[in-house]
């Protein structure tokens, strides 16, 4: 089998679009200026990755401050709430306020700068909220229940999927942090595990695309036995919090398998060797369908050049496996 | 220390002058520079001529200011500022932390075992922040204590006329802030095969020796002093959810072995989407009543929120077996609301303290403060923010 590998998310900001961002909100530059930076480092990143020989191109998302961003701003009647954590991270998010009157025009909402100059086509990965992450991140207290409010987001992102693969794209990755880190908690329910079911009934196959359900921040291994069985045709794992002994005892037979392996909020560099044992491993025990290396999350948390340094260490580790 | 009731205070941070900040990077100053400068100065009754004519000359002759020059403007500007507090009407006063960068960056710098990234990283919108790594076990650098807190103490205990309360960091939110890839490595042996273990252990590691060789250094030096209250600021407290127990121990540890000094803690933006039972201060509970006897003030970003009772709730619940002191945030501080021209009345700043007293039970347990810091707003903005603290005290104590 040979190995895939991509980035899963946003990427860190050059010192330059810092600058001009800075000068921005202080009243000393413009927000044109942020966009030309911006169409100058986000070819660069994409140039990046094609070196690297990415399996799937990953828009680096520089215009975007957190992932319910374009939901927020572009949905109709969804508004924008209190300032929140994202997760454990000193990076924050707007908690969006979805009421049941939510609705979308025809346009796409997800990662415009992407699909404009940049789409590369076929090979293009399009990130996306869970449902479930984003009903338990949102306020969807006008719906009365959750039930109800899991089906319309999920009809939402069922939508703007089906958009985004008439656009080009081939690889819907639904991101889904809240529900790992609620087993990590030890606050998740089993009825949590059926509304992100029952959301990925609606929004889990994607003509033309092979979807994933990525999860971050928090320990997949209680849950795979359940993730195994959703409707979507790859699982991710985050593996800096995830045993790899958890993993090994699913089989993967007829899923893709994506191994979060190297860990985005750390600037240390795993040892390709150690990354490609476990690759093997997991391979040999999993059989899985398809078989990738990517961060656990984007690389934004430790900014530009350590994001450069992970891809080049995604690059190494899929030269050794490939070629032993 | 005040005997009224409902005493003000402020939090920490106050904007730079942006006319020294000008100054500084060579620029020519604008009229709104200059008119921020006057207003401040008339205000505090300070004489704004030689030092506006030392800021103006970067941009009119391009003579850069000169290090001695640079530190006689910061100096002028934490003068300034600790004056206007006391013009305001603030019972505790500092100096707007105006010799310092920011509060991260203040205390990473001077840290011997970091290094930093190459870039800003994003944080909120367009604000971004300059972390560090910890490549090595965290001890201050030689002859840094001078420049963190000793010169700037030494100079505000000289001119203010009020009580001082010193913000200096927490060691929990240093630690978060920080790639923590020393301890990582150091116990990843130990726990592999484990790695919320890992995390959780390498975390405290690194909080405990920053609070035992980077944090309390500074309160020693500053109890020394004769600083009478000393403020740590814990804006990531609830950051990690499981690891609260790591942020109690380390206050702990940057208070060990010091006497006559009053310790309060800020924290903000607690997280009010949890994912859990609890949300928002609840998470501190019940781990804070662990926290060392001489730690008995709070201070909390309540405004924003703007949800008294329920926020406050948990303080009342625990006060049978240990209470604190809140400092109530009563004003709105985020940039969002500036952005809008938003800002809270007299009367609303007057409602939220009668509130906070009501859910807290106990009036005499309750100060008065702006949410957080406010150096991201405008130097006008966070002058109206401290005339509203002060006179929406004064129109709760009447009742």
């Amino acid at each position: 089998m040979s190995l895939g590998i991509y980035l899963t998310g946003a990427f860190g900001q050059s010192q330059e679009l810092y600058r001009v961002r800075n000068e921005a909100k202080r009243g000393r530059g413009s927000s044109e200026a942020v966009e030309e930076q911006i169409k100058k480092d986000t070819p660069f990143v994409l140039e990046k990755q094609k070196e690297a020989g990415v399996s799937f191109l990953s828009d680096p998302l520089l215009s975007q401050y957190y992932l319910f961003q374009p939901f927020v701003e572009h949905v109709n009647n969804v508004s924008v709430g209190s300032q929140e954590n994202w997760f454990n991270n000193n990076v924050f998010f707007r908690k969006p306020e979805i009421p049941a009157s939510a609705h979308r025009n025809t346009s796409l909402v997800t990662s415009k700068s992407f699909t404009g100059d940049y789409h590369c086509g076929k090979s293009d990965v399009a990130i996306l909220p869970s449902p479930f992450t984003l009903l338990m991140l949102s306020d969807c207290s006008g719906f009365g229940d959750q039930e109800k409010a899991i089906n319309k987001l999920s009809w939402l992102l069922r939508n703007e999927a089906e958009l985004l693969v008439r656009e080009g794209y081939s690889r819907i990755q639904y991101d889904e942090p809240a529900l790992v880190y609620m087993q990590s908690l030890g606050s998740l329910k089993s009825e949590h595990i059926d509304l992100l079911g029952r959301g990925l009934d609606i929004c889990g196959q994607i003509s033309g695309a092979t979807t994933v359900l990525h999860t971050y921040f928090g320990d997949a291994g209680p849950l795979l036995s359940d993730l195994i069985l959703l409707p979507v045709d790859a699982i991710g794992v985050d593996c800096t919090e995830t045993r790899i002994d958890d993993i090994i005892t699913h089989s993967f037979a007829g899923k893709e398998l994506v191994l979060g392996l190297v860990d985005a909020r750390s600037t240390a560099l795993e040892n390709p060797v150690e990354l490609v044992a476990a690759l093997h491993t997991v391979e040999e025990r999993c059989q899985p369908k398809g078989l990738y290396l990517t961060p656990n999350t984007g690389t934004e948390y430790r900014g530009w050049t350590h994001g450069l340094r992970k891809l080049e260490l995604l690059a190494e580790t899929k030269r050794v496996f490939d070629h032993g | 220390m005040v005997e009224r009731l409902f005493p003000t205070y402020e939090v920490g941070s106050l904007p730079k002058l942006s006319a020294r900040m000008k100054a500084f990077q060579g620029k020519e100053l604008l009229d709104t520079d200059v008119r921020e400068f006057e207003a401040v100065a008339a205000r505090t009754h300070f004489s704004s001529g030689n030092v506006l004519e030392l800021l103006r000359r970067p941009g009119i002759d391009g003579e850069k200011l000169t290090t001695i020059e640079k530190d006689f403007v910061s100096n002028f500007n934490a003068l300034l500022y600790l004056k206007l507090q006391e013009h305001c009407g603030l019972d505790f006063v500092y100096d707007g932390e105006a010799k310092r960068s920011e509060m991260y960056r203040h205390v990473a710098k001077d840290v011997a075992g970091f290094e930093d990234l190459p870039e800003m990283l994003r944080s909120r919108g367009p604000d971004s922040w300059k972390s560090s790594v910890c490549v090595n076990e965290p001890t201050l650098k030689e002859g840094t204590l001078a420049g963190l807190v000793v010169d700037e103490f030494k100079q505000v205990k000289t001119y203010a006329s009020h009580s001082l309360k010193v913000p200096l960091d927490d060691p929990y939110m240093i630690a978060v802030m920080s790639d923590n890839r020393y301890f990582m490595e150091k116990l990843r042996s130990v726990h592999a095969g484990d790695p919320k273990k890992l995390r959780y252990e390498a975390k405290r590691e690194l909080v405990l020796a920053l609070a035992r060789d980077v944090i309390r250094p500074q309160v020693e030096a500053l109890a020394s002093l004769g600083a009478q209250w000393i403020q740590l600021d814990a804006p990531a407290a609830t950051l990690d959810l499981e690891h609260i127990p790591i942020l109690v121990e380390g206050l702990n540890e940057c208070v060990r072995g010091t006497s006559g000094v009053k310790f309060s803690v800020h924290f903000c933006y607690p997280r009010r989407v949890s994912l859990m039972e609890k949300s928002g201060y609840e998470l501190l509970f019940p781990h804070v009543l662990q926290l060392d006897s001489r730690i008995d003030h709070f201070s909390l970003e309540l405004a924003n929120a703007d949800d008294y009772k329920p926020d406050l709730a948990v303080f009342r619940q625990y006060a049978d077996q240990r209470k604190f002191e809140i400092g109530v945030g009563v004003v709105d501080i985020t940039l969002e609301k500036q952005l809008k021209g938003e800002i809270e009345t007299v009367e609303i700043v007057r409602r939220r303290i009668t509130e906070a007293a009501t859910a807290l039970g106990d009036e005499k347990l309750v100060y008065v403060a702006p949410d957080c810091g406010l150096r991201q707003l405008s130097l006008e903005r966070s002058v109206r923010i401290y005339d509203l603290v002060v006179e929406g005290a004064e129109l709760a104590r009447k009742g």
